[in-house]
């Protein structure tokens, strides 16, 4: 009888969620309305959202596992910690570029400039997502040891002591100059469509998140095993 | 009498990745003791040697050393505890040398750091039985390999030569690059350094320094280890008398080394000067009062900060100078905890941004004759001051980064991004002080609190880089 083990369940995951992505961006495009122009500058760019928002709220959940797994490594130096820490990296670059790509984007188009120096989402996400660019570098080009697993993390850990920071820098500087004014209208709330689809891209990116959140702690912990048959093969073929 | 210990490592483990290297080694070093410590390559003698240094984190254990008032004091254990060490002789498997420093440099510096107060014809009698006197005022760079080795070794062992009092001697491999004559000299100071109490451990390959051994560690391939003993008589061998203990003086002694490089070799000052001095010509090229009017003076302001700004971001000389041939790493286990603290400062940009920035302001605000609030000459150094700090900042960052082991292929950019919201804070205050002049308003809208606030970010960001590695 097929048990499914969890690296089945890590591409049922990816693969459900994979697709939901692409069906938030197709239900996007014909399922939900067109806004109204004014307030919207640019109505049909606002269509970004459904992919915009989820990244941002996705990637939110890449970083929370990279700081995690820095603090595990950092304080316990457990193998599984330094798993997660690679996985959320890699995953937080993933969803975070998703968020500086997209939201530049849909800035250009509504407000006519790509970045706002006043807006704390945007610049948190900016800077935790170089962050994560960085360690996924510094993984690649560096070789795996105790030290090198302690700086990582520790940078790690400086990005997220960066959002305290980046949260003062921002609000102070958005007192004196005022953010860019996204909407004017006095409506609030989306429209049920709009939500309905949102609430689907939400999902999507989630389930794929888990997804790829499995493969990806599976892969390295292979890696790690790996590594240590290859060190065990070092010494057979010196004997 | 016992011998009294001079280091206690206990239930020691330690992970180089996902491998156990050492596990559940304890060992302790007395006075007058030598111990050798013998195994294939990658066995685990250097992380031992090195770990007794406190230059490695620990997975467990504690190591423990003896202090002047003969307490045995924690320098690092597995809960994060770390302390600076006595003073020691350490010769690591590289020479742990700058190419810039002259041979008797090297050996003033390793002393004075030991505290040990040294004239000159006791340094020359020093070189002289290491056959290096001759070559006393030549820099590391132009010795052969063997006579850098020897003056790595020698820099290991003067400190307790010269010391009055047991000091323990750290020496990883250090008949490696020696010739016979050499190898027989350093056997014969080894054993003359024990009978005078001093206690040594070394890592090596070489049967003749196993020889001297009392006490000889084997590390086999499962990381367990066997000891056994060899008995020697006293060593009537002659060293060189020791010296009178003077004030150790750890941190000055490494602000006086970095000074002496850069003085040598200012290449810390040309590579921060080059790009800041041709970023000001050109934006002097390129930007016209009218300009000036169409953008705003946010814009000017910016550029009068930018020269300094780009001066204190580069990275400073000093991260080649610690990554030659492992100096850093001798530096930062004769030092300490504090070894970041200090480098971050003394590696960051200290003389250039003030001058830069009002160099670039007498360049700009020469054919722009608008702006010319009378404040803005005698505050300007104001936010001068505060890319100063920003330099400590980036400095700080680039150390950290320095860290990895292959740190030249790492992306340090992506972190001095953070450094952006100072030189924006920067950017307003100076606007402000060029339009309306200079204000000590604790508003959040006015120059000093902007200012104030750029400072306070770069500290924060200066104090996590420097304290978080080491926490």
């Amino acid at each position: 009888m097929f048990m499914p083990s969890l690296k089945h369940y890590g591409w049922g995951l990816t693969c459900v969620g994979g697709a939901g992505v692409i069906l938030t961006a197709v239900m996007g495009y014909t399922y939900a309305p067109l806004v109204q122009s004014p307030p919207f500058r640019s109505p049909e760019a606002y269509r970004i959202l459904f992919w915009h928002v989820p990244f941002a709220w996705t990637s939110f959940l890449a970083f929370c596992l990279l700081f995690i797994g820095a603090i595990v490594w950092f304080l316990k130096r457990k193998e599984w910690g330094w798993n997660l820490f690679c996985t959320g990296s890699d995953l937080g670059l993933l969803f975070g570029s998703g968020v500086v790509i997209s939201g530049p984007i849909w800035g250009s188009a509504e407000w006519g400039v790509p970045w706002d120096w006043g807006d704390l989402r945007l610049n948190t996400f900016g800077l935790l997502t170089a962050v994560a660019f960085f360690l996924v570098l510094s993984r690649r080009s560096q070789p795996d040891g105790i030290d090198t697993r302690d700086t990582l993390s520790t940078v790690g850990l400086f990005g997220f002591a960066l959002v305290p920071i980046t949260a003062i820098a921002t609000t102070v500087y958005q007192k004196r100059h005022p953010s860019v004014v996204i909407t004017q209208s006095d409506e609030t709330g989306l429209d049920p469509k709009m939500l309905q689809v949102l609430i689907i891209g939400v999902f999507s990116f989630w389930i794929l998140m888990i997804g790829l959140s499995i493969l990806t702690f599976l892969a390295y912990k292979l890696e790690n095993e790996l590594k240590q048959l290859l060190h065990i093969l070092d010494k057979e073929v010196f004997r | 009498m016992d011998a009294l210990p001079l280091i206690q490592i206990s239930d020691l483990d330690i992970h180089r990745g996902s491998r156990l290297v050492i596990s559940q080694m304890s060992l302790e070093l007395s006075e007058g003791e030598v111990i050798a410590l013998v195994g294939s390559n990658g066995s685990g003698k250097t992380t031992l040697l090195e770990s007794s240094a406190g230059m490695h984190a620990l997975s467990s254990g504690t190591i423990k050393w003896r202090f002047a008032n003969s307490s045995m004091e924690i320098i690092r254990d597995s809960e994060g505890r770390r302390n600076s060490l006595p003073p020691f002789g350490l010769t690591l498997q590289k020479n742990g040398m700058s190419g810039e420093e002259t041979v008797q440099e090297r050996l003033r510096t390793v002393l004075s750091v030991c505290g040990c107060d040294i004239d000159h014809i006791q340094l020359s009698q020093l070189l002289t039985s290491w056959g290096l006197d001759h070559r006393s005022s030549d820099r590391v760079s132009q010795l052969s390999g063997g006579l850098a080795r020897r003056l790595a070794v020698l820099s290991g062992l003067a400190p307790a030569v010269m010391s009055p009092s047991p000091r323990a001697v750290l020496l990883d491999e250090p008949s490696e690059g020696l010739d016979d004559n050499a190898r027989l000299l350093l056997a014969n100071w080894l054993r003359a350094l024990a009978s005078r109490g001093h206690g040594i451990i070394l890592a090596t390959h070489d049967s003749k320094i196993i020889s001297t051994a009392d006490r000889v560690i084997r590390f086999d391939e499962e990381n367990k280890t066997s000891e056994s003993s060899q008995t020697h008589t006293q060593s009537d061998f002659e060293l060189p008398q020791p010296t009178s203990s003077t004030k150790i003086s750890k941190f000055s002694s490494l602000m006086n080394w970095a000074y002496r490089m850069e003085k040598r070799n200012p290449i810390d000052t040309i590579n921060r000067l080059l790009p800041s001095v041709l970023a000001l010509l050109m934006i002097h090229t390129l930007i016209s009062e009218d300009e000036i009017a169409l953008v705003g003076t946010d814009f000017f302001a910016a550029m009068i900060l930018l020269p300094s700004f780009i001066s204190v971001v580069i990275p400073p000389a000093l991260i080649p100078r610690y990554a030659e041939e492992n100096c850093g790493r001798w530096w930062a286990a004769v030092i300490g905890p504090q070894f970041r603290t200090v480098s971050s400062i003394i590696g960051s940009s200290i003389l250039l941004p003030l001058p830069l920035i009002y160099v670039s302001w007498i360049v700009l605000s020469d054919n722009i004759n608008t702006l010319n609030h009378p404040d803005v000459l005698s505050w300007l150094w104001l936010p001068g001051l505060a890319i100063l700090i920003v330099g400590m900042s980036a400095s700080a960052l680039h150390l950290l980064v320095s860290d990895l082991r292959r740190s030249g292929t790492s992306a340090i950019s992506l972190l001095l991004l953070v450094l952006i919201w100072p030189f924006i804070e920067l950017t307003d205050a100076l606007d402000m002080i060029i339009v309306d002049g200079m204000s000590f308003s604790s508003s959040l809208d006015e120059p000093f609190s902007m200012i104030f606030l750029a400072c306070f970010v770069s500290i924060l960001v200066w104090a996590i880089s420097v304290y978080l590695p080491d926490a």
